[in-house]
C-alpha cells in the first residue's frame, strides 16, 4: 500500500510540474464555474417566466367570464414546460423540445417554440453546461494527464529501474490510477459538494422527483465514467510504444466517442426509420377521423349510431326528449374517437423516435460517452422520455378539461340551444391548475438499462484488461 | 520552381506515400465525405418529397373548388362544396394556401437550420399567429446531435486531419535526429517547414475541394446562374478555411515544442474554436438576451367575441376594423349581411394587428442575439465559416426570417382577397380563381454577398495574423 501511495505522490508531483496540465485543470474548473453560473441564471430566468405565465394563464382561465362551455373549451389553456433544477447541470434536449402547448377542443396541438429556433446556426456547436464539461472536456484532461503514464517511464528508462527494485507492475498501475483519481477528485469534488448541498437545501424541487437520489446517481455514474476513461488512458499508455502513439490513439478514440459516433448513429437512426412530415401526419389523422379507423365507418355513421344508442337507452323517439343535451354527448363522443385515433398515430410516431434512438442507445455498448450522455439527460429530466411523458400528461389534462366542458353542456343545457346556456366560474374552478411531476428515478433508470449495462461492462472489461496487462512482468516494448 | 523546392516536394511525396496510416486517414475522410454528401441529399430529398405532397394537397383542394362551379349542385355535399368555394364567409377560413420555402440546390451541403425551422405553412385568412408557430415533426435527439453534412466534415474533421498531418513537421525531425542535418543545409528551417506545410496544404485542400466538387455536382447544376456564384464562394471558403488551419498549425509549430506538446496544443486550439468558444457564447447570449416565448404563446390562442350572440359587440368590432382598413368600407349592407362572419374576420385581423408589437419585439430580440454573436466572429473563425456556408446554401436564420416576412405579406394578400369579397358582400367567382394570391419571397432584403465577403475577410485576417506570428517566431525562436 505504501508503495502505491509513494508512486501516486510522485505522479501528482510530476503532474503539478507540467504547466499545461495545471493550466488545463484551471480552465476546466473555470468552465465548470461559468457553466454553473450561466446555467443557474438561465434556469432562474426561465423558471420566473414560466411560473409567471402559468399563473397569468390560470387567472385568465378562471376570469374568462360567463360563456358556453364549448366556447371555453375552444378558448382553452396553455401549458408551459417547467425547467427542472437539474437542468442547470445538464441542459439535455431542452433547447430542442418545445416549451409551450395550446390545449383546446378537437385539436391536439404540437409543442411550440424550440429555444434553438431563436439562435443562429452557432447553437449547433452546443451549449456549455456542467454535463458537457464532465462528458467531453474532463476526459480530454484525463487523456493529457495519462497518455505518458507508461510511455514516458519507458522512454526515460525509469520503468526498468522501478521493476528492478522489486516494484510490481500492478503496483505502478495502482499508484498512477490513485494519483489521477486524486487530481480529478480535487477538480470535481467542490462541484459535487456544492450540488449535494444544493439538493439538501432545495425542499421544493418543483416538477422533478427524487432529487437527492438523482444527484446521488449522477455522481456515481459520472465517477464511473471518468474512472473508465482514466483506466482506459492508462491502459493505452501501457500498450503504446511511444507517447506520441498513445496520445494519437487516445485523441482518435476521444473524437470517435464524442464527435463522430454520436452524430453518425443519430443520422443513421433517422435514415433507417424516417419520420413523417407534420402535414402527412395530420392528414392521416384527419382521414381516420373522417372515415373511421376501419376506413368504413364515417363520422356521419358514427353519429347516427350514437344517436340511436341514446334514443334506445332512454327509450325516447326524439333527441329533444332526452334528459340531457345530446350535443354535449355527441361532442364528447367525437372527442373520444378523435383521441383514440390520435393515440394510434402518436404511438406510431413515438415508436419511430424509439427506433431512431435505439441505434445510438445500442452504440453506447462501444461508446461510454453515449451511455453517460443518455443517462445524465434522463436523470436531469431533460431527455426525450421526460418530454414525451410531459406531452402525455398535458394531453391527459386537455382531455379531462374538454370532458368536463362537454359533460357540463350535456347535463345543464338543452338540445337545440347554444347561446342560451352559459357556465360560470364555478365550472372553471373544477378544472384544477396544471401540475407536472416527472416519473420516479427508478422508472427513469429502467429506460436506460442498455446504457447502464454499457457503463458496467466498460468498467468491468477495462478493469480486466488492465489487470491482465499488469500481470505481465515485462513492459510491452 | 527552384531545384530545392522540387527536391523537398518530391521527398515529402515519397514520405507520404510510404506512410500507410496517413493514406488510410485520407481514404477514410474521403469515404466520410461521400457519406456526408449522401446524408445531406437524403435529408433534403425528404423535404422535397414533403413539399411535393403539400403542393399536391393544395392543388387537389383548389381543383375541387374550381370544379364545384361547373357541377350541378343537386346533392347536399355538392351544395356545401360550392358554398365553401364561393361564399367568402366560409372561404376565408377554409381555403388553405401553402407558403413554401424551397431548399437551395446546395442546401444538402450545409443543412444549417433547415431541419429546425418549418419550411412550409398552411395559411388561411385566420389569425396569422395561430398558424405559424407550429413546428415540423423532428426527433429532438437528432436536432441536438446535428447533421453529418459536408459542412460538418469540413468545419470539424478537416482541421483534425490537418493537425494529424502537420503537428510533427518540426518536432518529428528533431526527435528523429534529422534536425542538425537540416540545419547545415543552405536552405533555412523556416523555408523547409513552409514548403512541407504547403505540400500538405495542397494535398488536404485538394481532398476537401474534391469532396466539395462532388457534392456541388450531385446537388445541382453548377453552371446555373443561381448556383455558380454560390459554388465559387463555397470552393473559395474551403480553400480559405484549410489555409486558416494550416496557419494555426504553422503558428503552433513555430514554438518548436516536442510532438506531444504540439499535438496537445493543436487539439486544445481545435477544442477552443469548435467547442469552448461557441458553447460559451451560446449560454452567454441566452442569459444576456433572455427570450420570453410565453407572451407569444398567448397570441396563438383561438379567440372569439366576448358574447358571440351579441350583435352590437360584433358591429363594434367591424367598425374598429374598418377604421384601420377604410378600403373595406364600401357595401351599404356592411353590418347587416353576414355580420357574425365579418365580425370574426375583423376580430382575427385586429388581433394580429394588436399582437404585431409583441411579435416584432420577440423577433428583434432574436436579431440582437445574433448580432451580438456575430460580433465574436473575429475570434471564432470556425463558427464564422459555418455561418458563411449556411449563408451560401441559404439555410441560415436570415433565410427563415426573410421567409417569415414573405409569409406576413402572403397572409395579408390572402386576407385581402377574401375580406374584399366578404365586406363588400360579393361572392367568389370562378374567374377569381385565376387571380389567387401567391407567395413572393423578396431575395434582396439580406445582402448575402456582403455577409459572405465580410465573413471571409475575418477568416483571412485571422489566417494572416497566425501565419505572420508563426513566420516571425519560426525565425527568432531558438531550437
Amino acid at each position: 500500500m505504501n508503495e502505491v501511495l509513494l508512486i501516486a505522490k510522485k505522479e501528482i508531483q510530476i503532474a503539478l510540474r507540467k504547466k499545461l496540465i495545471v493550466a488545463l485543470a484551471v480552465v476546466i474548473v473555470g468552465l465548470i464555474g461559468v457553466a454553473l453560473y450561466t446555467g443557474y441564471v438561465a434556469y432562474k430566468q426561465q423558471k420566473n417566466i414560466i411560473e409567471h405565465a402559468q399563473k397569468e394563464n390560470r387567472t385568465k382561465w378562471l376570469e374568462q367570464g360567463d360563456k358556453h362551455p364549448h366556447i371555453a373549451a375552444h378558448y382553452g389553456t396553455f401549458v408551459f414546460k417547467p425547467k427542472t433544477i437539474l437542468s442547470l447541470f445538464d441542459f439535455g434536449l431542452d433547447t430542442y423540445t418545445g416549451t409551450s402547448i395550446y390545449l383546446e377542443a378537437h385539436y391536439q396541438h404540437e409543442f411550440m417554440f424550440r429555444p434553438a429556433q431563436s439562435h443562429s446556426s452557432v447553437i449547433r456547436f452546443g451549449e456549455l453546461s456542467v454535463a458537457m464539461v464532465f462528458q467531453i472536456l474532463i476526459p480530454l484532461l484525463i487523456i493529457f494527464l495519462a497518455f505518458t503514464a507508461f510511455t514516458e517511464e519507458r522512454e526515460n528508462e525509469t520503468l526498468r529501474l522501478l521493476l528492478s527494485q522489486g516494484v510490481l507492475y500492478g503496483t505502478i498501475v495502482k499508484g498512477k490510477l490513485v494519483a489521477y483519481s486524486i487530481i480529478l477528485f480535487v477538480i470535481v469534488a467542490p462541484f459535487f459538494v456544492i450540488y449535494f448541498m444544493l439538493s439538501m437545501v432545495i425542499t421544493n424541487s418543483g416538477s422533478i422527483t427524487d432529487i437527492g437520489l438523482r444527484i446521488g446517481f449522477l455522481i456515481v455514474m459520472y465517477m464511473l465514467y471518468l474512472l473508465i476513461f482514466m483506466t482506459f488512458s492508462v491502459w493505452v499508455s501501457m500498450r503504446s510504444s511511444s507517447s506520441k502513439n498513445a496520445l494519437l490513439t487516445l485523441l482518435t478514440c476521444w473524437i470517435l466517442f464524442t464527435i463522430i459516433i454520436p452524430k453518425t448513429t443519430a443520422n443513421l437512426g433517422e435514415s433507417l426509420y424516417p419520420l413523417p412530415s407534420m402535414k402527412m401526419y395530420k392528414e392521416a389523422i384527419q382521414k381516420d377521423v373522417r372515415l373511421g379507423v376501419d376506413g368504413k365507418t364515417t363520422k356521419k355513421d358514427r353519429q347516427e349510431q350514437l344517436k340511436n344508442e341514446y334514443l334506445k337507452r332512454y327509450q325516447v323517439d326524439s333527441l329533444h326528449k332526452l334528459p340531457l343535451n345530446f350535443e354535449g354527448i355527441r361532442m364528447q363522443s367525437g372527442e373520444e374517437y378523435g383521441d383514440r385515433i390520435y393515440d394510434i398515430h402518436w404511438q406510431r410516431l413515438i415508436r419511430i423516435f424509439d427506433n431512431q434512438n435505439r441505434v445510438s442507445s445500442l452504440s453506447s455498448i462501444v461508446n461510454p460517452y453515449l451511455a453517460i450522455r443518455n443517462i445524465s439527460m434522463g436523470l436531469a429530466a431533460t431527455d426525450l422520455n421526460t418530454s414525451i411523458h410531459f406531452q402525455k400528461i398535458t394531453e391527459n389534462y386537455r382531455r379531462a378539461l374538454i370532458r368536463k366542458m362537454n359533460l357540463d353542456m350535456a347535463k345543464n343545457s338543452k338540445y337545440g340551444e347554444f347561446y342560451e346556456y352559459k357556465a360560470d366560474k364555478n365550472l372553471w374552478k373544477t378544472v384544477e391548475g396544471f401540475q407536472y411531476k416527472t416519473v420516479s428515478v427508478f422508472e427513469t433508470l429502467q429506460l436506460y438499462l442498455i446504457e447502464l449495462l454499457s457503463l458496467c461492462c466498460w468498467g468491468l472489461v477495462i478493469a480486466i484488461l488492465i489487470a491482465y496487462s499488469s500481470h505481465k512482468k515485462r513492459p510491452v516494448l | 520552381m527552384s531545384n530545392t523546392l522540387r527536391i523537398l516536394l518530391r521527398y515529402e511525396w515519397i514520405t507520404f506515400t510510404r506512410n500507410t496510416y496517413q493514406i488510410v486517414m485520407l481514404c477514410c475522410t474521403f469515404l466520410l465525405g461521400l457519406y456526408s454528401i449522401y446524408y445531406g441529399q437524403s435529408e433534403i430529398k425528404v423535404q422535397r418529397d414533403t413539399i411535393r405532397d403539400v403542393i399536391a394537397i393544395e392543388k387537389k383542394e383548389f381543383d375541387e373548388y374550381r370544379t364545384s362551379f361547373q357541377e350541378k349542385s343537386t346533392t347536399e355535399s355538392q351544395k356545401k362544396k360550392l358554398q365553401i368555394a364561393s361564399d367568402p364567409a366560409y372561404a376565408w377560413h377554409r381555403h388553405g394556401y401553402h407558403a413554401i420555402l424551397h431548399p437551395h440546390d446546395y442546401a444538402a451541403l450545409a443543412i444549417g437550420q433547415y431541419d429546425l425551422h418549418p419550411y412550409y405553412y398552411r395559411l388561411t385568412g385566420m389569425s396569422l399567429h395561430y398558424q405559424i408557430f407550429e413546428n415540423e415533426i423532428a426527433n429532438p435527439v437528432k436536432l441536438f446531435v446535428g447533421n453529418f453534412d459536408v459542412s460538418f466534415l469540413l468545419i470539424y474533421l478537416f482541421p483534425l486531419l490537418i493537425i494529424a498531418f502537420s503537428y510533427s513537421l518540426y518536432s518529428g525531425e528533431k526527435e528523429n535526429g534529422v534536425l542538425p542535418l537540416l540545419n547545415i543545409q543552405s536552405i533555412s528551417i523556416r523555408r523547409i517547414i513552409v514548403i512541407r506545410l504547403l505540400f500538405y496544404f495542397f494535398l488536404i485542400t485538394s481532398l476537401a475541394l474534391l469532396i466539395s466538387l462532388i457534392g456541388l455536382f450531385v446537388s445541382g447544376d453548377i453552371l446555373a446562374s443561381e448556383n455558380s456564384l454560390a459554388a465559387f464562394f463555397w470552393m473559395f471558403g474551403v480553400v480559405l478555411y484549410c489555409a486558416f488551419w494550416f496557419a494555426i498549425l504553422f503558428f503552433i509549430v513555430s514554438f518548436k515544442m516536442n510532438s506531444s506538446f504540439t499535438a496537445i496544443s493543436a487539439a486544445g486550439i481545435w477544442l477552443l474554436f469548435l467547442v469552448i468558444i461557441p458553447s460559451i457564447l451560446n449560454v452567454w447570449v441566452t442569459t444576456k438576451y433572455p427570450l420570453d416565448s410565453t407572451s407569444l404563446a398567448e397570441i396563438t390562442r383561438r379567440t372569439s367575441l366576448e358574447n358571440e350572440e351579441d350583435v352590437n359587440e360584433a358591429k363594434e368590432v367591424i367598425y374598429e376594423f374598418i377604421a384601420h382598413n377604410p378600403g373595406f368600407k364600401g357595401s351599404e349592407k356592411l353590418i347587416h349581411n353576414n355580420t357574425m362572419a365579418k365580425a370574426y374576420a375583423a376580430l382575427t385581423a385586429l388581433k394580429d394587428m394588436h399582437c404585431q408589437k409583441d411579435v416584432d419585439h420577440y423577433n428583434n430580440q432574436i436579431s440582437y442575439r445574433n448580432q451580438w454573436v456575430s460580433g465574436f466572429h473575429w475570434i471564432n473563425p470556425a463558427v464564422n465559416m459555418q455561418s458563411i456556408f449556411t449563408h451560401i446554401t441559404k439555410t441560415d436564420l436570415s433565410t427563415f426570417r426573410q421567409f417569415h416576412k414573405a409569409i406576413e405579406l402572403f397572409h395579408s394578400r390572402i386576407s385581402y382577397f377574401y375580406f374584399r369579397k366578404l365586406f363588400w358582400d360579393k361572392s367568389i367567382t370562378e374567374e377569381d380563381y385565376l387571380k389567387l394570391p401567391t407567395l413572393e419571397i423578396q431575395t434582396d432584403t439580406v445582402k448575402w454577398g456582403t455577409l459572405i465577403v465580410i465573413g471571409m475577410l475575418k477568416v483571412s485576417s485571422a489566417m494572416i495574423l497566425f501565419f505572420g506570428i508563426g513566420f516571425i517566431m519560426m525565425k527568432n525562436k531558438k531550437i
